[in-house]
């Protein structure tokens, strides 16, 4: 589908034929704002002066301007800067990684016969069932013993043991013509040259869902880090702020509300720059599922 | 690449070894950080362990007997299925009708601004959004309780008060998730064959009985997916409600996660900790299996 041109999608806009909805299109408008409320609310907490946020009846627009609360998380005592490239780094590793492997391991499934490859993909499968906070018990006195809690390496290497990434990567692949592959395979090429230069391109939409999929899982991420990581160096961001919020108690509302409002803009970018590929790679997880 | 008629050993040797090596780097990290894991967890569960020395001893199962006998176990147990009751409702009711009144032709860049508005809470941080509802929720200062009040209702105690506090907790969870079952039951809406719903519409079936009659039987895989999905998503609430109300007031909304943290870390004793975790998963293996044999039967018929 090509994207259409901002003429087509004025006209489109324009058209007549939509304007019979009205009926649903203004509750849907109106519910549309209702639910941007708590984000909104979280601006405009993070732009006022303290106490403001408080105030009753509550105003959309602060009053005064108070923009400092984002210079605070910044400079302040807690290494918020610190935080964010905590997350980056966790999320960054762990995508490509699970991406990496996941396609890897969809390759031999869908394009390879091999001995044990159906017992070996239902065994990947049931672990969807299991719930990271059983895991995390385990690899917690695991990495105890290994010295390597508190540490990135921790909140990165449990989070590479992807099933839904293969899973995934599989349908996708079983989906595409193999012809291509075929022809290298009677040319000659090794596996990994047909991998690498003919399977993975073709694999581009299903990379970009996975890879957003799972960055946001990592980047959102709270009990992972909530058991694992216990000074405020290493924190990723949900877990830092929740103990921002801890240390510095409703005082510095302001600054916490700055620091989620930081902490959510990449995902905000992310989703308006690639929102047709977070709605097709949920769609195809759904409906092919 | 399955050789035509590959069936010689010869040939599908080199095949075999490259189907091995390629899958091995998912499945090692898939072996050494959920199978052992698993297993490590079971063995944790009839073992007491000393968190200082890590030295174990086998203790049989004492470590089940303490938590089936203690009755903030089974009241999280309770509040885990009064959670997914209410939260699976509201998540996938929510999300068929907004798909269903989605379903229909717009401006394009309204159907952006709606998508924007109603998934964009799938996409942030649970943790982060629940600092946010608390302060919505809070009983004087909060603005819920402010437009009650305008329009003459009492104020309620949202988390404070142990009747509301469940409910609180299931209407974030749906502020947060139904956009993504409105996404996915909006595409299989839109899935349904054009012909289906033309034929029916010659017949002169109004658009409620081309919906009931055509469009949700054809989409009701998707839907089942969906209640099976947010089921066991539910299962797993934890971010929520460790941040709104830490399972209070009381023991009003401590879920299943919660007192498996609760136990492992708090009580530091990884023994009752894993035998809670292990009860959390055969309770989703057992809710999972009902409801796969369900849906089996389902579109059977």
């Amino acid at each position: 589908m090509t994207q259409p041109t901002v003429i087509e999608r004025l006209q489109s806009a324009l058209n007549v034929v939509h304007w019979r909805n009205l009926w649903v299109m203004v509750p849907l408008c109106a519910g549309g704002i209702i639910m941007m409320v708590p984000f909104l609310w979280m601006l405009s907490a993070s732009l006022r002066p303290e106490g403001e946020s408080y105030r009753l009846p509550p105003s959309l627009l602060p009053d005064s301007w108070n923009p400092d609360s984002y210079r605070h998380a910044l400079e302040s005592g807690l290494p918020f800067v610190r935080m964010f490239w905590n997350s980056f780094v966790v999320a960054s590793f762990s995508t490509a990684g699970v991406l990496l492997t996941a396609s890897m391991a969809a390759f031999a499934f869908a394009r390879l016969r091999f001995y044990g490859a159906g017992s070996l993909f239902l065994t990947m499968l049931i672990g969807m069932m299991v719930p990271p906070a059983l895991v995390l018990i385990p690899i917690y006195a695991g990495f105890a013993a290994v010295g390597l809690l508190d540490t990135p390496v921790a909140l990165i290497l449990p989070a590479l043991a992807s099933s839904f990434g293969v899973y995934m990567m599989r349908q996708f692949m079983l989906n595409q013509p193999r012809a291509l592959e075929e022809a290298a395979m009677i040319d000659g090429a090794s596996y990994w040259t047909i991998f690498w230069r003919i399977s993975l391109p073709q694999l581009g939409p299903a990379m970009a869902a996975l890879g957003i999929i799972t960055f946001t899982a990592s980047w959102n991420n709270f009990i992972a880090p909530f058991v694992l990581i216990k000074s405020l160096d290493q924190m990723t961001l949900p877990i830092g702020i929740v103990s921002f919020q801890g240390v510095f108690s409703g005082a510095e509302l302001a600054v916490v509300m700055a620091a989620c409002v930081m902490s959510i803009m990449p995902l905000f970018v992310v989703f308006l720059v690639a929102q047709r590929f977070i709605i097709e790679g949920l769609t195809m997880t759904g409906i092919k599922g | 690449m399955p050789a035509p008629g590959g069936k010689r050993q010869g040939l599908r040797a080199p095949e075999a070894r490259a189907g091995w090596l390629f899958v091995a780097p998912a499945f090692l990290l898939y072996a050494t950080f959920l199978l052992v894991p698993v297993i490590a967890a079971l063995a944790f569960s009839v073992t007491e362990v000393d968190r200082f020395t890590w030295q174990t001893d086998f203790v049989g199962l004492d470590n089940f007997y303490y938590i089936w006998s203690d009755p903030h176990f089974w009241r999280s147990f309770l509040n885990t299925f009064e959670f997914i009751a209410l939260a699976v409702t509201g998540n996938v009711g929510c999300g068929l009708l907004m798909a269903v009144l989605l379903d229909r032709s717009m401006p394009r860049v309204l159907l952006y601004f709606l998508r924007f508005a109603y998934f964009m809470p799938v996409l942030v941080a649970a943790a982060l959004m629940s600092l946010v509802w608390k302060f919505l929720y809070s009983t004087d200062l909060g603005i819920l309780n402010y437009y009650l009040r305008a329009i003459g209702i009492p104020a309620l105690g949202w988390l404070s008060d142990g009747r509301v506090a469940m409910f609180s907790i299931v209407l974030m969870d749906v502020w947060k998730h139904f956009g993504f079952f409105m996404i996915i039951l909006l595409a299989a809406l839109q899935g349904v064959p054009r012909s289906l719903i033309e034929s029916a519409s010659l017949d002169g079936a109004g658009a409620f009985r081309v919906f009931w009659h055509v469009k949700l039987p054809t989409i009701a895989p998707v839907v089942l997916f969906c209640i099976t999905y947010a089921t066991i998503g539910g299962l797993q609430v934890f971010d929520s409600v460790r941040i709104l109300t830490n399972g209070g007031p009381g023991d009003a909304t401590r879920v299943m996660v919660l007192y498996m943290y609760e136990q492992t870390f708090g009580a530091q004793d990884l023994g009752t900790g894993s035998a809670a975790a292990l009860m959390l998963l055969l309770t989703i293996v057992i809710v999972t299996a009902l409801q796969f044999a369900f849906n089996q039967r389902m579109t059977r018929e």
